[in-house]
């Protein structure tokens, strides 16, 4: 059973009961003025804090394009995405690196440098907190972070002394290890076996019951819409349901 | 220049990028030479790489220090305050002569203590065994007070009051013949006793040097004229007064100089007069570029090679100063290494140049310095060159 340290602060997710993520009429479209190819179109969308929500549709559809327009990974072209209160459109390149700096990223690969630890790693990502924190406090802290991933003897390890699935741990660790207001994931568990699948979506929604961590997630995996709070069905750019 | 124009400056960047690669308030201290050294077959391979080019800017700069202050020895070694020399010799290897008169006024002069002619000249030196003649140059003086530093001054005077005695000087090139302290040597067809050995060594021009007393000089040219004087001073006299008043006294045939200024003048003559200032140059130039080339690839294989994890830590929050940092740190671990190697390389291509040529090429403190310098200025440009693919890494295609 994973236990969250109670020593680790949550940060603020903005004022009480405002929405993580409120997106309203957000359009995006990739190439030249010439040659405009419009991925998204109109597309509303809100995520509450403790809300876990799985996005879904074909390829095509809009889905990662989304969840990089709300992980400040591209600036926003047209409408409004409010993240943790802070408006997207024109914000500056350095507003989107202190955006980015309050989320929790999950990649498909786990993109580990192999010649760092994963306490290493998991210490690296610590830089980015204000205060930041000693040598045994981080110890302590990424000691609290992987254990409940099955990962507490790894944590002076390589990656290239682990296999797939613990690689992929060490990165969920990582973007978990600075207790953001939001997890962004895109499909974390494609490179793995069912049981760790499984482990890695527990934690995730172990997060958000727990610390009322908002998480978004892009999955193909019709499995894992039950352990999500709603699911989010883009199709075309456009919205296409929400169960 | 506007506050925000002066942060962004180049320098002030890389002033930044340096100082944050080695922040100690930086847990990831030390990340950059984690990464660099994860694979040690390409960090030794850059290494060599770059010790070759370190090698290649050292000898290149030994060469040319080595001609210069060989072609400079003889004001590097003057025992005297001042020096004087004709005015029309222009530089050391110009054999312009001086009156004696000149060098009776000089040492009348106030605050001059006394003044050491010097003759120079050359001479053939037999080697009996391949029964060939050499051209070597021969020095002389009056052996009681020796106007140059070649040896123990005692030693030197004692052996030289023996008329039709010489000494040789043991830096010589190995081209003449094997000369034992107490044989004999054949010079211009008269015998001489090897009375000793002193140390000066070569030039470009001349394989070799033989000091003899005036009285043994005058007895073979009797009316040679001193090629330079070297100029005691009183106890207590300040030698730029006593330089300007023999300048204000003296015909303008002569010229005064301090033994540091006629170095310097003589260094300026060589790289004036021939191009070796430029050809060396060129092939320092060249050194650094190979550096620059071998750091660039190794970094920017080393950035290619991690682009996703670069990106990540771009999607996470990094800012550019930070990778700056790290790319920089690893920029330093590739110039400290490869200067090793090349410091080790350039000792021994120095040994060898040395005894091969005889020339002064010695590892100094100012070249070791200056590479040193050059070595860190050419990975750290490499780096941030290199850089500007990490630019490329974009986050949002992580997903």
């Amino acid at each position: 059973m994973a236990v969250m340290d109670p020593h680790i602060e949550v940060p603020s997710t903005g004022s009480a009961g405002e929405a993580v993520v409120v997106a309203r009429g957000v359009e995006y479209a990739f190439g030249s003025e010439a040659n405009l190819k419009p991925i998204l179109k109109s597309v509303d969308f809100t995520l509450e804090p403790g809300e876990f929500v799985i996005l879904t549709g074909p390829s095509g559809a809009g889905k990662t394009t989304l969840m990089t327009l709300i992980g400040a990974l591209r600036t926003t072209q047209k409408g409004s995405i409010k993240v943790l209160g802070t408006e997207l459109l024109g914000l500056s390149a350095v507003g989107q690196r202190d955006i980015r700096r309050q989320l929790g990223f999950i990649f498909q690969d786990h993109n580990l440098f192999d010649a760092l630890t994963a306490f290493q790693t998991l210490r690296l990502a610590m830089e980015l907190i204000e205060p930041r924190p000693s040598y045994n406090e981080a110890l302590d802290r990424a000691r609290a972070i992987m254990t409940p991933l099955g990962m507490g003897d790894y944590l002076h390890s390589l990656p290239g002394q682990l296999s797939t699935g613990q690689k992929q741990r060490v990165a969920i660790a990582r973007g978990l290890v600075n207790m953001p207001a939001l997890i962004l994931a895109d499909e974390p568990t494609a490179s793995l076996d069912q049981g760790s699948a499984g482990a890695v979506i527990d934690i995730i929604r172990e997060r958000v019951t727990q610390s009322r961590t908002a998480a978004l997630m892009v999955t193909h995996d019709v499995r894992l819409f039950d352990v999500a709070d709603r699911v989010v069905r883009m199709e075309d750019g456009r919205v296409a349901d929400a169960a | 220049m506007r506050d925000s124009d002066r942060k962004n400056s180049g320098l002030f960047v890389l002033a930044r990028n340096i100082l944050h690669a080695f922040s100690p308030k930086r847990s990831s201290f030390g990340m950059g030479i984690r990464l660099i050294a994860f694979n040690p077959a390409r960090l030794l391979a850059a290494f060599a790489g770059i010790a070759v080019a370190v090698a290649v800017m050292f000898v290149e700069l030994g060469l040319l220090t080595g001609l210069l202050n060989s072609q400079a020895l003889m004001a590097s070694v003057v025992r005297g305050e001042l020096v004087v020399l004709s005015e029309a010799r222009t530089d050391l290897h110009k054999w312009n002569d001086l009156s004696r008169i000149r060098l009776n006024q000089i040492a009348a002069a106030d605050g001059v203590e006394r003044v050491i002619p010097m003759y120079q000249g050359n001479m053939g030196l037999s080697d009996p065994d391949t029964n060939t003649v050499r051209r070597i140059l021969v020095i002389a003086f009056p052996p009681e007070d020796l106007p140059i530093a070649i040896g123990d001054p005692e030693e030197i005077a004692r052996a030289l009051r023996t008329p039709n005695t010489i000494l040789f000087d043991r830096r010589s090139r190995p081209i003449y013949a094997d000369l034992v302290l107490g044989g004999e040597a054949e010079i211009n067809d008269l015998s001489y006793r090897v009375g000793g050995f002193v140390d000066l060594g070569p030039d470009v021009i001349h394989d070799g040097v033989i000091v003899m007393s005036d009285a043994s000089y005058f007895a073979r040219f009797p009316a040679a004229r001193p090629i330079m004087g070297v100029i005691r001073l009183s106890p207590g006299a300040n030698p730029d007064e006593v330089r300007a008043n023999l300048v204000a006294s003296l015909p303008d045939d002569v010229s005064v100089f301090t033994p540091d200024e006629l170095h310097q003048r003589e260094i300026s003559f060589t790289l004036r007069s021939a191009p070796l200032g430029f050809l060396f140059g060129i092939g320092m130039f060249a050194g650094l570029v190979i550096g620059a080339i071998t750091c660039y690839q190794i970094l920017f294989n080393e950035i290619v090679d991690r682009l996703k994890q670069y990106a990540t830590l771009k999607a996470m929050g990094f800012s550019e100063g930070f990778l700056r940092g790290l790319i920089v740190e690893q920029a330093l671990v590739l110039a400290c290494g490869g200067f090793a190697g090349g410091l080790f390389f350039a000792w021994i291509c120095y040994a060898y140049i040395a005894e091969k040529t005889a020339l002064a090429v010695q590892l100094s403190l100012e070249s070791v310095t200056l590479i040193l310098v050059l070595a860190i200025v050419m990975c750290i440009a490499a780096g941030l060159l290199a850089l500007t693919r990490v630019s490329t890494a974009d986050p949002a295609e992580l997903y």
